[in-house]
């Protein structure tokens, strides 16, 4: 056998293959592209044009000549003065320090027991993700049935206290902010597992047997080498919940509407009312793109602290 | 210090045997070795002698103490993986504390000691460094200290040297018997490398297939192997294995080796006519002579350095010859081999046993 | 004509440079073996074989045509990786005919190449196995059958062997050195293993941070080192490398006996291997004793070591002779086996 001749004729390009792969790369996408142009830049484009000026869909002109109601940052300085805007900005913050640290920990718990194989894993795995795969309004409404002053909650309450329990749940300010937190995190605490039990399982086992040896106790263990090992799984955890969180809607305006009163006003619930009811859609541009900038600086730090410990924690 | 006595031991996994009946005493402050070729049931040993595996059957003594049931961060035993499981995400000198801040000794003390065994191992330049990154050699080191420093009795090494350069490894070997000599303390060494086990153990302990086959001193073990495996797994090259059927001669019983011709008379006594035997011999035994022995073609001259190994044989039987670099032979040419009887081991065809006196 | 040739190639990865005016030819059919550390470069050069790196001075020439600017998948040098990368999901035919089947070959033409390199592997019985179901030396010779299927100039392996066990190791590389010399393809061959290098190579390229030291047969090499690093990078245990005493008569504080005649000019260090180092008992009355630190009985051979002051030797005996630790010996050098370097490590003829 003789060795085949070889075709040396020089490629102008370096990397040839790299360059055919890029530009392959980009028409293939190109669709898609832009479809999120269309989707989500021009949308926010839009808002930010709007928001500068006092429209509103009652004045009987097309959006694109808002511009003759042009109010320059007016929207943006009521915006600090709006105090039903300010509470919901603190309700809002309020459930989410309640919820996602409930979620994380319980998620956290529930990993744990998950990581080594027991009977029944398997299927008290998917039973456990079963509360995830529900539609946020319909989980909304199986509390809102499950809270009534007749329903089951009070019904079993009633069965340990041995009198009869009627806790008027969702019309209480103080309890309705209470039955729509356990709303949230009985759907969303299966996230957290889902997540937190991935990086548990990530950890090298090798480095866990050679801590034992030298004599470290399980919470020892944990602390100085689980934690620490999925320092980035957990920064993504917190960081997915926290945006969605701030965001919720669904099952919190099934639930109670907002109410009674405000007590369960969201940041989200508040935007939809003020659009709805009030119909200034200017203004409401502009709260909607304050809460937009905040999230986006939040996952910003978020993303940017998780490169840094996926450089540092090999 | 303590004294290990595996007394029946056996594990088995489902329907796979890993390890059967192994008896083994592992005296005070001895380097035993534990050398098989891969699957041999020594990792499975080590994994029970430092109770991350339960025995299926037997026991487990430390001195006076069972260890059926003590769980591994009770044992007192170091252990240093194959892979090192050093905790990347901490910096040298917190891998080299961890064990003793995990059982509460004082700062002060522990970093007098810390300080210490980084100063033995050559690793105080790099104290402050995270470990994540750093070379094998390094880690190494670094594996060794972080179990080294808790001071246990016993300390078990799961082929440490394997992952490591060849040059490395000889500088790696010195170390290794220099710290255990300096300590005192019982190890107990797994490998697959004989060279490793031959240089550092005070006793070697060759197992196959779950089964311990011979204790002994390395140069007993190497001089008198109890069986054919052990033959040729201890030597580089490993002892040269014949089959042959044993035939009267005039000057004594021979060994009728087919194709290679007929032996000098058998240093055995005692054995039966046309016996199914074992012909063994190691390749620095052998001699090229113009006179009478073993007729050999020679398939492959290999030239390392110090010495020059002959390959010679056919298809079926290879044998290997050690000898000079000046060896006029080449390649194709054919040879005669002779042996001193006093070098020659036989073994029995059927069971691999050695042959020895009135068997 | 060469198959490879490097021309005072130079690579550079930031601040380091990997491969340092690097210029060597390896002829055709030539198992040619690149050995060293850790990091002295021998994988860099494999990579700018390949066409993997592009280096950033000189020329590469394959088959006498410079290749600097040829993609890898234009320059028909095959590569047999350490893991050996076997598509587990194909049988072993599919495996060895893959490279044929991305080419476009017509069907006949691809069986025949994948019959006549099977044969010569001698694999022909197992190529309708799963890698799985192969042994290992079994799932070498597929993977290099996979690796010359194309025709290739010359094939490449990096490290092949080093992760199996030593006694497998020892059977392997006879067995690599045996299929290369049937085949009569061009190999380039990395290793760190200096006994392994020395055992397949017809020639070695040996190399320091990325510099290549010395070329050359490896009985050459071994018996005529150019630098002390050369010497001590071949043989093991590692040459002993003793500073001479005054006037050249002796090293060791006398211990070690020498004939003036034959130690060159300007030569400050004379190194002489473990299996050239004698040993004998010493007599009482012998001023020129050295004591025995260690013996470590290896089977074959046994190693001595020995301490006389501050310095420490290694000598390697045949057999297994009766020597005590803490006796002491006598030390004499065969005749004609040593060698002779400057202060600067560069060797001396007499």
């Amino acid at each position: 056998m003789t060795a085949a001749a070889i075709d040396t004729s020089p490629t102008p390009i370096e990397h040839e293959d790299v360059r055919d792969s890029r530009k392959l790369g980009f028409w293939l996408t190109l669709p898609a592209q832009l479809l999120v142009l269309f989707i989500a830049v021009f949308p926010i484009l839009m808002q930010v044009y709007i928001s500068l000026t006092d429209w509103s869909p009652l004045d009987g002109i097309d959006w694109w000549q808002a511009h003759q109601l042009w109010n320059s940052f007016a929207n943006y300085t009521d915006l600090l003065d709006d105090d039903r805007f300010w509470s919901a900005l603190g309700r809002t913050a309020l459930v989410m320090a309640i919820c996602v640290p409930c979620e994380f920990l319980l998620g956290l718990g529930l990993a744990i027991l998950f990581v080594d194989n027991f009977p029944g894993r398997r299927f008290l795995y998917s039973v456990l993700l079963v509360p995830m795969m529900v539609v946020p309004a319909v989980a909304g409404y199986m509390f809102f049935m499950l809270f009534q002053s007749g329903g089951p909650v009070n019904d079993l309450l009633s069965f340990f206290a041995g009198s009869p329990v009627r806790i008027a749940w969702l019309s209480d300010p103080n309890l309705a902010l209470f039955a729509v937190i356990v709303s949230d995190v009985w759907q969303w605490t299966p996230l957290m597992f889902l997540i937190l039990l991935a990086g548990l399982v990530g950890v090298p086992e090798d480095q866990l047997r050679a801590a034992t040896l030298l004599g470290a106790s399980w919470t020892t263990r944990f602390v100085t080498i689980v934690l620490p090992r999925m320092k980035t799984i957990i920064i993504i955890a917190l960081a997915i919940r926290v945006i969605e969180n701030f965001k919720v809607f669904d099952n919190f305006y099934i639930m109670t509407g907002g109410g009674p009163g405000v007590a369960t006003e969201t940041i989200s619930i508040y935007i939809y009312k003020v659009t709805q009811q009030e119909l200034i859609w200017g203004y409401v541009a502009a709260v909607a793109l304050v809460i937009l900038i905040t999230l986006s600086i939040v996952s910003a730090y978020a993303i940017k602290r998780m490169s840094q410990s996926r450089e540092t924690s090999q | 210090m303590t004294a290990i006595h595996l007394e029946n031991l056996s594990k088995s996994f489902g329907s796979f045997t890993a390890l059967k009946d192994m008896n083994l005493e592992i005296a005070d402050g001895e380097f035993v070795a534990l050398l098989g070729p891969s699957g041999c049931g020594k990792s499975t040993t080590m994994n029970m002698i430092s109770g991350l595996l339960d025995p299926s059957e037997g026991s487990i003594r430390f001195g006076d103490r069972d260890m059926r049931g003590v769980p591994m961060g009770k044992r007192g035993v170091g252990f240093v993986f194959q892979n090192y499981a050093i905790f990347t995400h901490m910096s040298v000198y917190d891998n080299l504390a961890y064990g003793l801040k995990a059982t509460g000794v004082a700062r002060s003390e522990r970093d007098r000691r810390v300080k210490d065994m980084a100063e033995f191992l050559h690793l105080t330049p790099m104290l402050n460094k995270p470990s994540a990154g750093l070379s094998v050699n390094i880690l190494q080191r670094l594996a060794i200290g972080r179990s080294a420093i808790m001071e246990p009795a016993i300390f078990l090494l799961d082929e440490p040297l394997s992952n490591v350069d060849a040059a490395f490894r000889a500088v790696m070997r010195t170390e290794l018997k220099h710290l255990q000599r300096q300590f005192r303390q019982t190890m107990v060494y797994v490998t697959h490398d004989q060279l490793e086990a031959m240089t550092m153990a005070d006793r070697i302990a060759v197992m196959d297939h779950g089964k311990l086959l011979q204790v002994g001193t390395p140069i007993d073990v190497y001089n008198n192997p109890s069986n054919v495996f052990v033959a040729g797994f201890l030597g580089s090259p490993g002892m040269n294995l014949l089959p042959g059927r044993t035939i009267a001669a005039p000057a004594g019983l021979c060994a009728d080796l087919g194709s290679f011709g007929i032996s000098a008379p058998l240093p055995v006594a005692g054995l039966s006519e046309d016996r199914a035997i074992v012909y063994g011999f190691r390749p620095e035994h052998c001699e090229l002579t113009s006179g009478e022995g073993i007729r050999l073609p020679v398939t492959f001259v290999e030239r390392i350095g110090a010495r020059t190994i002959l390959h010679m044989g056919n298809k079926e039987t290879s044998l290997r010859g050690v000898f000079d670099n000046d060896v006029p032979v080449r390649t194709g040419e054919n040879v005669t081999l002779s042996i001193d009887p006093a070098n020659i081991r036989l073994f029995d065809a059927k069971t691999g046993d050695a042959l020895t006196e009135a068997r | 004509m060469a198959s490879i040739a490097f021309n005072n190639v130079t690579k550079r990865f930031s601040e380091t440079v990997a491969v340092n005016n690097v210029s060597f030819e390896i002829a055709d059919s030539e198992f040619f073996c690149l050995f060293g550390p850790p990091l002295s470069g021998k994988s860099t050069i494999l990579k700018l074989i390949l066409g993997l790196e592009k280096p950033d001075e000189g020329e590469i020439l394959i088959d006498g045509k410079p290749v600097n600017h040829v993609s890898p998948a234009r320059r028909n040098v095959a590569m047999v990786f350490q893991n050996l990368a076997l598509f587990p999901h194909m049988s072993a035919e599919q495996n060895v005919r893959f490279p044929l089947a991305e080419r476009r070959m017509a069907e006949s033409e691809i069986a025949s190449r994948v019959a006549e390199v099977s044969g010569k592997l001698h694999i022909g019985h197992i190529l309708h196995k799963s890698p799985a179901q192969l042994s290992g030396g079994e799932r070498q010779r597929v993977a290099i059958a996979r690796a010359l299927v194309r025709d290739p100039v010359a094939y490449l392996m990096d490290d092949p062997i080093s992760a199996l066990d030593a006694r497998l190791r020892e059977e392997t590389r006879v067995e690599l050195k045996r299929i290369q010399n049937e085949l009569g393809r061009t190999m380039v061959y990395v290793t760190h293993d200096q006994e392994e290098a020395m055992s397949v190579a017809d020639r070695i390229a040996v190399l320091e941070a990325g510099s290549i030291r010395q070329i050359g047969a490896p009985s050459d090499i071994y018996d005529n080192p150019n630098s002390s690093y050369v010497a001590g990078m071949l043989g093991a245990p590692a040459m002993n490398l003793l500073a001479l005493d005054a006037g050249n008569s002796s090293a060791l504080d006398g211990a070690l006996a020498l004939d003036q005649a034959h130690v060159p000019q300007g030569a400050s260090q004379i190194g002489i291997r473990p299996e050239d180092l004698i040993v004998t008992p010493a007599a009482a009355s012998d001023e020129t004793r050295v004591r025995v630190f260690e013996v470590e009985p290896l089977g074959g051979v046994t190693v001595v070591t020995l301490q006389t002051g501050e310095t420490s030797l290694r000598a390697m005996v045949r057999g297994q002779p009766k020597i005590e630790p803490d006796s002491e010996v006598s030390l004499s050098v065969a005749a004609g086996q040593a060698c002779f370097f400057a202060s600067n490590g560069e060797a001396l003829r007499a």
